[in-house]
Formats: structure tokens, sequence, C-alpha cells
């Protein structure tokens, strides 16, 4: 799980969360202008959407959509 | 004779940037000063897209009169490895770059209606901008003066005609359709790879410096720049301050710093995340069974912990221990005034990436690159100060971007060449006929046990990095069962061969290099060795397969030689 929360009805669709999403997880309905969890599992809780939304209407937990960190020792 | 329209939709402009973080967006505005057509596509949004927004909105900058001296500071520190024209170069452009900067509206700190030059220590100084809005308003300005941009394209190979690149294939994420873009010249602005092992910095996959290599641009530099950060493993995040290494100890109590470093713990010292000596501390204390290494900041209020993380540029490190505490609290549930919490080194980059000469260009006629993607050894593989990596896109990216916009001016623009494009495009597209069994992730997590352990990467050893090959290699094989059902997947896909392909590149070159010298640390040869090694170590795609090469140091041209 990474993105536990996300408030759909604040969400207005300003595209942020979109555009600084480095995996490619949201995506935009046009249509109903909200933001879309496409691909829940490549989050990898970087927090970019939960830092730039303007709204808050996001909330990231620190696990990754896949897989646990490889440790360094 | 056949339609290039069959292959996908045909985009045409005269400089293409590939990648809008800092370097894409400086190469950008710069090249369209020359009042040519130029695209900036981006697989993510452009904006917010990058490292930049999420950095620590620190950007170096030289006095003007103290160039000489910065210069010839950064050669002698790399022991004249370095390629002193791009450092003298780089030193003379920061005070340009940073006033450019300001005039295409990016926000800076200023005093009294001046931009505020702080000095971070002695003959170092920054400038602090709003880094989370930086790239917005830059936008702003370039679409402005006629910048135009396409948002969620990944850009994933060159096209060329007659040995010369001619543009770049990209993948609609949104629509799904395959775009063939047709320039003049192409500017690689990608970032190099970052591995997303720190998450922060996810968005560089290694892309740029791949489709470089495949295309035939030379590499260099790629056993060095390999870093570690140490964080907060629950968070995934480093944390920014510099007096929190003092409160480092083991799973026994005992504070670690002190234990290998007791000059530390004497007197005021400024230990960033980055510094090697707390990595040191760590995986020494773990390797004497201590572990795991715990940061014990109990009984501080919030405003000692934020004391803690003082710096000399008041008032910024403390805001983001801030937020940092802020995140444990409400992430990982850990309140760090009442429990301790497990720190790790966490790993942050490759090195290297195509290398560059003095105009920003590569070793491919019409490529140029900038910023992380590019590498044009102005320190020498040695590190540097807060503020140099934003400095650097920019600097790169406005010279590339000058460079290739005026080879446009000069230039027709070549068709793209309907057998290349479809054969490269066949092996793009592939993974989309495959029915795959295995995630892209898989391969990810292999590569990270590949690059990740410092027993690889940081204390290398012939055999050891055989073994880490041989991992990579495994990897390699996995990539063969992951298929994809969209374009989203098959950039997935092509994000972990980018990845795959940085590891060998580390590996190889620093297997090559049989001393130790700057990041690059060999337990097999520990010492440095000028007289076989003073040179830089270059690949390049020949016959389907890496090539290594040294290129000399070409001390002969320089401006300084050691005495």
């Amino acid at each position: 799980m990474s993105i536990r929360n996300y408030d759909r009805e604040k969400c207005t669709g300003c595209g942020i969360c979109i555009a600084g999403c480095p995996m490619d997880v949201l995506r935009l309905d046009k249509a109903a202008k909200k933001a879309v969890i496409r691909y829940p599992g490549d989050c990898v809780a970087c927090w970019g959407c939960e830092s730039f939304c303007p709204l808050g209407c996001f909330d990231v937990s620190p696990e990754r959509g896949r897989g646990e960190l490889v440790s360094p020792y | 004779m056949k339609n290039i329209n069959e292959l996908g939709t045909v985009i045409n402009t005269d400089v293409l940037v590939l990648g809008a973080g800092g370097a894409g967006m400086c190469a950008a505005l710069k090249a369209k000063e020359s009042n040519v057509d130029v695209l900036l596509i981006d697989k993510c949004g452009i904006g917010w897209n990058g490292q930049v927004p999420i950095g620590g909105g620190i950007l170096a900058y030289v006095y003007p009169e103290y160039v000489e001296k910065w210069a010839e500071k950064v050669t002698r520190d790399s022991n004249f490895f370095n390629n002193q024209d791009w450092a003298f170069a780089f030193g003379k452009y920061m005070h340009k770059s940073t006033l450019d900067l300001a005039a295409m509206g990016l926000t800076f700190l200023k005093n009294k209606g001046e931009l505020d030059i702080l000095t971070w220590g002695p003959n170092i100084h920054v400038t602090l901008f709003d880094a989370p809005k930086s790239l917005v308003a830059l936008k702003k300005t370039a679409l402005a003066r006629g910048v135009k941009m396409m948002d969620k394209i990944y850009a994933i190979d060159l096209l060329k005609r007659d040995g010369q690149v001619v543009g770049a294939v990209g993948l609609g994420l949104v629509d799904g359709q395959t775009y063939l873009f047709n320039a003049k010249s192409v500017i690689i602005a990608t970032g190099n790879c970052g591995y997303m092992h720190e998450k922060t910095y996810s968005s560089v996959q290694g892309e740029g410096p791949a489709m470089g290599y495949r295309a035939g641009a030379q590499l260099i530099n790629a056993e060095f720049g390999s870093s570690y950060v140490w964080g907060i493993k629950a968070l995934g995040k480093e944390l920014m301050g510099i007096h929190f290494y003092l409160y480092l100890e083991n799973a026994r109590g005992e504070k670690i710093m002190g234990k290998h470093y007791p000059e530390l713990m004497v007197g005021k010292h400024s230990v960033y995340t980055f510094d090697p000596r707390v990595i040191d501390a760590m995986q020494k204390e773990v390797k004497a069974g201590l572990g795991p290494i715990y940061l014990n900041l109990m009984g501080l209020t919030d405003a000692e912990i934020a004391g803690l993380a003082e710096d000399r540029v008041e008032g910024l490190t403390q805001l983001i221990a801030n937020d940092t505490m802020k995140l444990l609290r409400e992430k990982a549930g850990i309140d760090p005034s009442r429990e301790k919490m497990e720190m790790w080194p966490r790993y942050l980059y490759s090195g290297g990436g195509l290398r560059i000469d003095i105009h920003g260009k590569t070793t491919l006629d019409g490529l140029w690159a900038a910023g992380g993607a590019s590498s044009n050894s102005w320190s020498g593989g040695g590190g540097g100060q807060a503020g140099l990596g934003v400095q650097s896109a920019a600097v790169t990216g406005f010279v590339a971007g000058e460079n290739a916009a005026r080879y446009a001016l000069d230039n027709h623009r070549l068709e793209i060449d309907f057998s290349s494009a479809k054969q490269i495009l066949e092996r793009v597209l592939a993974p989309l006929h495959l029915k795959g069994n295995l995630d892209a992730a898989e391969v990810v997590y292999r590569v990270h046990e590949a690059v990740v352990p410092m027993k690889y990467n940081r204390q290398r050893e012939a055999g050891r990095m055989k073994e880490a090959l041989g991992i990579v290699q495994d990897a390699r094989n996995k990539l063969n069962r992951v298929g994809a059902a969209d374009f989203h997947e098959l950039a997935r896909y092509h994000a972990a061969e980018s990845m795959v392909m940085a590891a060998e590149f580390t590996y190889q070159a620093a297997l090559m290099r049989r001393e130790s010298r700057s990041g690059h640390f060999r337990e097999d040869f520990p010492h440095r060795d000028d007289k076989n090694w003073f040179k830089w170590i270059t690949i390049q795609h020949q016959d389907g397969a890496p090539r290594l090469s040294t290129l000399p140091v070409p001390l002969e041209k320089f401006k300084l030689r050691p005495q």
C-alpha cells in the first residue's frame, strides 16, 4: 500500500499530482476533473503528490507499492 | 517508398529536448533565444517533474573575481584529474547563469531587492530559490517565448540517418500513440540513473544515457559518482542537518561517531547526509555485529531537534528537519522525542553519463546532452558543495541549448530513415507482443541486489564485482520474461532495462580501473595510481556489446599542471 487515502471529493483536477508523479501512477479523468489512481502498485512512496497537492488530497504511506528495499549491508 | 507516417505520429521541430527538469528547461529556454523551433518533452508533466522541485532550492555561486581560484582549487582537489576546460568554463558561467535564471522568472531569496548571495563556508557561496515552484516559473517564461511542450511522452530511443541523430521515438503514455520526433538537433536532459532506491529521486531511471549509448554515443566516468547517503529507514528518506551525527548510536546504545572519529566530537563540525565518515562508522558497527544503527533524539524538544539541523544558511535546514520530523510522526508513527529511529545508508546514484565537450555536444553528430545525463569531468569524479548539481544542470543546459540551436540554424533537417526507424520500433514495442510472467519491478529489485550492497559498490573488489555483474546478468535474463499490456508497462520495462545497463556500465568500468581514486575505492587496489590510471574510461556500443577504452587526461592542453 502506498497511497492510503485520496480525497476524491476535494480534488479539482488541477493535474499537479499527475505532473509530479515519477512513476506514472496517476492519470487525469478529464470529464470528471479528478485525478485517478490508475497504477497503484507502482507507487514508490516518494510523497511527490502529497507534498505538491495544493488541496491536501493525498495521504501516502512509507511503504512502496511493490517490494521492499534491498539492504545496503 | 514507404511512408514514415505508417510507423507513428511524426512531429517536426528544429531542436528536440528530451527531459524537462532543470537541465532540459534551461536548454529549451536558451535554444529558443536563437529563434528556432524548440520542442520540450517529458515522461511526467512539465513544471513539477525532475529533481529540482523536490530538492533544497540551493544554487551554488562563484563570484566572478574568484573564478580562477575556484577552478584551481577544484583542479587541485581532484589531483588534476578533472577536465580543466570545463572547470574554468563552469566557474565562469555560474554568475551569468544565476542572473539568467532570475531574468527567466526563477524566484530567488532577495535582500533589499538584490539577489542574496549567502556564505556557506570559506569562499563557498550559494543563492536560495523557491524549489517547488522553480520549474513552473521557468515553464511560464518558456511558453511565453514560444517553446512547445508535450507532457507524458516517454522517450526511449534516438533516430539516426547517415550516422547523425535526427530525432527520437516517444511513447504517448496517456494517448497510447507512438511518436516519431524529427529534429535538426537533439538534447538529452533526462538525468542519470537513481535506480529508485532513495525514493525521492525516483524519476531518474537511466533512460537518457541508455538511449545515447544504443545510438553509439560515448559514455564516460561510469565508475565514479556512486554515492550513499544516510537516512531514516522507515521513511526511505535522508535527514538534512549537520549535527545529527552526534546522536547516532549502535544497538548497545554506544555513540558510534566518537568511537571511529573522535575528532568529530571535539569542537563544532558540519557533517552532512552524504558524509562518507558516517557511512564508514555505520558499516563498521554493523560488521562488528553491533547493528542496527539508531538516531536517538529522545528527550529533545522539536525546537532542539531543529537546532541540530543548524546550518550556515539560516533557517533552511531547520525547516527541512521539521518537515522530516512531521513525516516521521504522521507516516511511520515514530515520535522522535520519545523513541529512537533506525538509520541506514541509502544508495543514491550511479555515476558518469554521456561524454560532452565544451559545447555540450556528445560524440555523436546531432546529439547534445546536459545535466545528470551528461558528464564533462569538471570536478574530476570528486564531490562538491551543495547546489552544484542544480548549477551544473543550468550551465550545461544553457550551453547545450545555445549550441544545439546554432547547429539547427546552420543545418537542414534530415528526414527519418524508414527502415532504421522500423527496426528501432520493433525493438521498443516488442514486450507488447510478449505474454510475460514477471513484473518489471522484480527486475529492478534484482538490480538493487547488485548495486545497493556496499560490499559490491562501496568497497569494490574484483571477485565481488564479478558476483554483482552476475546478479545484473540475472536481472537482464529476467527481462526476457517481462511483457507489457500497455505503454505504461512498456515504459516500466524500458526503465528496468536502462537500470540494468547503468549497473553493467558502472561495474565494468569499476573492474577496469585497477586503482582507487575519488569515490571509486578498490580493496584490491587501494592506492591512487597516476602512472597507469591518469585517464578517463569511456564506454561505447560496438558489435552489440559495450567496448571500454581509456582516454588519457589531456594535461598538456590544460592551464594547470602538478609541480
